[in-house]
């Protein structure tokens, strides 16, 4: 077990207002780490630091012991390009609440888009490992669809075999089932766990309490920006020791 | 009537003039008018500004001021060298305004684009250009076009401007058989083309949209 995630000291305000405060973190090859709070703690922001679609204003991160940002007050201690940063995030795969899935393309174009464009799989090639992951989510019959045609829980379906596409080694999931209605969130939660049974690295921000438990390995509960109490879903669950956290999951639960 | 159809195949070649203008126009247009709008998304201030200021010229002065301006005022301040044919100075003054207009609105279809998409690109590993060239722009072809075919439908119209520079397009070649015969009443098929032309425009569009609608 390698440690895939490191994260040091991170600090990320946007203008006077500090969204994460002093967050250090540690995430190792296979977990499942699933993030819980109130809305507005810094959940999704943490998540979003992680692939650089936010920047961070002090701190350290590195995915697989290769630095991607370290900043002191806003101000970068080391020279990184833009390609050496994407080319390390494409070994995150990111699932968005929202799906985000290209409405102008067909669902096997969703899928094969970044292989082909990014990493230059040959076209065949991608398509033939599309179709298997389409398969995996139970779309195969889809492929030709375009999202707007799909349910919201087979769009987000889509949308975790596109990330898949680029081979991840890390998975990061950003909420992915609180835009679905309830219905549909059943069958979503169903990849995923198949995805962590499969020994994928996990990240999920989530309000699905159930899934937390069932599925991850180590809980965090977020709370003003901070890591306010973290533990196995066990301990955090049965035996909370925050008195935020107990808060919290006594309206949830 | 008799007038009309003896005359007609000279008020055909002024269209056929107008037609050539107005794409051409249109194609040289877009092509400048998407890097304008790229540049005013870019976050280069500079480039912001030079492409601000173009626009702000190129739209906030009269489009024959402009005509005039590059067949009679460059060659005055440049000497021979900047002296082109009356059909070159209409092709560059067309296009150039054009480019203008079009920047404006292949911007806010640009930018009404979802941002999730960009980031949905950026999270797959695209760089901002594959991002711009393979999701947002295709996306933007679908809310570009109503307000494009009525750019092209006035640009088409606003062509007749540069009959004042001797170009023999529609409008010109009308008024010479006006001059030439006494009769206003062939302003009447000239103005039947024109709605022709801009109905062959309109027709363009929607299928365009048609096209273009399929996965919404």
């Amino acid at each position: 077990m390698g440690r895939m995630i490191k994260v040091e000291n991170v600090y990320k305000s946007f203008g006077t207002l500090e969204v994460l405060k002093n967050i250090n973190l540690e995430v190792q090859q296979g977990e499942v780490l699933c993030i819980i709070g109130p809305s507005g703690s810094g959940k999704s922001t943490l998540l979003r630091c992680l692939n650089h679609l936010e920047v961070i204003t002090s701190g350290k991160i590195m995915i697989e012991n290769e630095l991607i940002a370290e900043k002191i007050d806003g101000k970068s201690q080391f020279k990184i390009s833009h390609k050496k940063v994407s080319e390390i995030c494409t070994e995150l795969g990111m699932v968005f609440q929202r799906f985000n899935l290209f409405p102008h393309m067909t669902v096997i174009q969703n899928i094969i888009e970044a292989p082909v464009t990014v990493k230059k799989v040959p076209k065949d090639e991608a398509i033939s490992y599309g179709m298997e992951l389409l398969k995996m989510v139970g779309l195969e019959d889809k492929k030709d669809e375009y999202p707007t045609r799909l349910s919201g829980g087979q769009q987000q379906r889509v949308a975790i075999a596109r990330a898949l596409a680029m081979r991840p080694k890390i998975m990061l999931f950003d909420e992915p089932t609180s835009a679905l209605d309830p219905e549909l969130v059943g069958e979503v939660l169903e990849v995923m766990k198949k995805l962590a049974r499969d020994g994928m690295t996990m990240i999920v921000v989530t309000h699905e309490m159930g899934f937390a438990r069932e599925v991850g390995t180590r809980v965090i509960f977020m709370d003003k920006g901070e890591i306010s109490e973290e533990g196995s879903p066990e301990e955090i669950f049965t035996n909370p020791k925050n008195e935020r956290t107990r808060a919290f999951l006594q309206k949830v639960l | 009537m008799d007038l009309v159809i003896s005359k007609l195949p000279h008020l055909l070649e002024g269209s056929v003039v107008t037609l050539q203008l107005t794409v051409v126009a249109v194609i040289f247009g877009m092509i400048l008018g998407l890097f304008l709008a790229l540049g005013r998304l870019s976050k280069n201030i500079v480039i912001d500004k030079i492409c601000w200021f173009y626009i702000w010229l190129f739209r906030g002065t009269p489009l024959i001021m402009q005509i005039f301006f590059f067949y009679y005022g460059l060659p005055l301040i440049f000497g021979n060298a900047m002296s082109f044919s009356a059909m070159t100075n209409a092709y560059i003054a067309l296009s150039l305004n054009s480019a203008a207009y079009l920047a404006e609105i292949i911007r806010a279809a640009i930018q009404s684009i979802d941002k999730g998409q960009m980031e949905a690109a950026k999270a797959l590993g695209m760089s901002y250009g594959q991002a711009m060239r393979r999701i947002i722009v295709p996306q933007s072809y679908r809310r570009l076009i109503p307000p494009v075919g009525n750019e092209v439908i006035a640009l088409l119209k606003d062509s007749a401007l540069v009959s004042t520079i001797g170009m023999a397009e529609l409008l010109r070649n009308t008024t010479q058989i006006v001059n030439s015969t006494g009769n206003a009443l062939i302003y009447l098929p000239s103005a039947a083309l024109y709605l022709l032309m801009t109905s062959l425009f309109t027709f363009i569009f929607e299928k365009l949209e048609k096209k273009y609608s399929v996965y919404e």
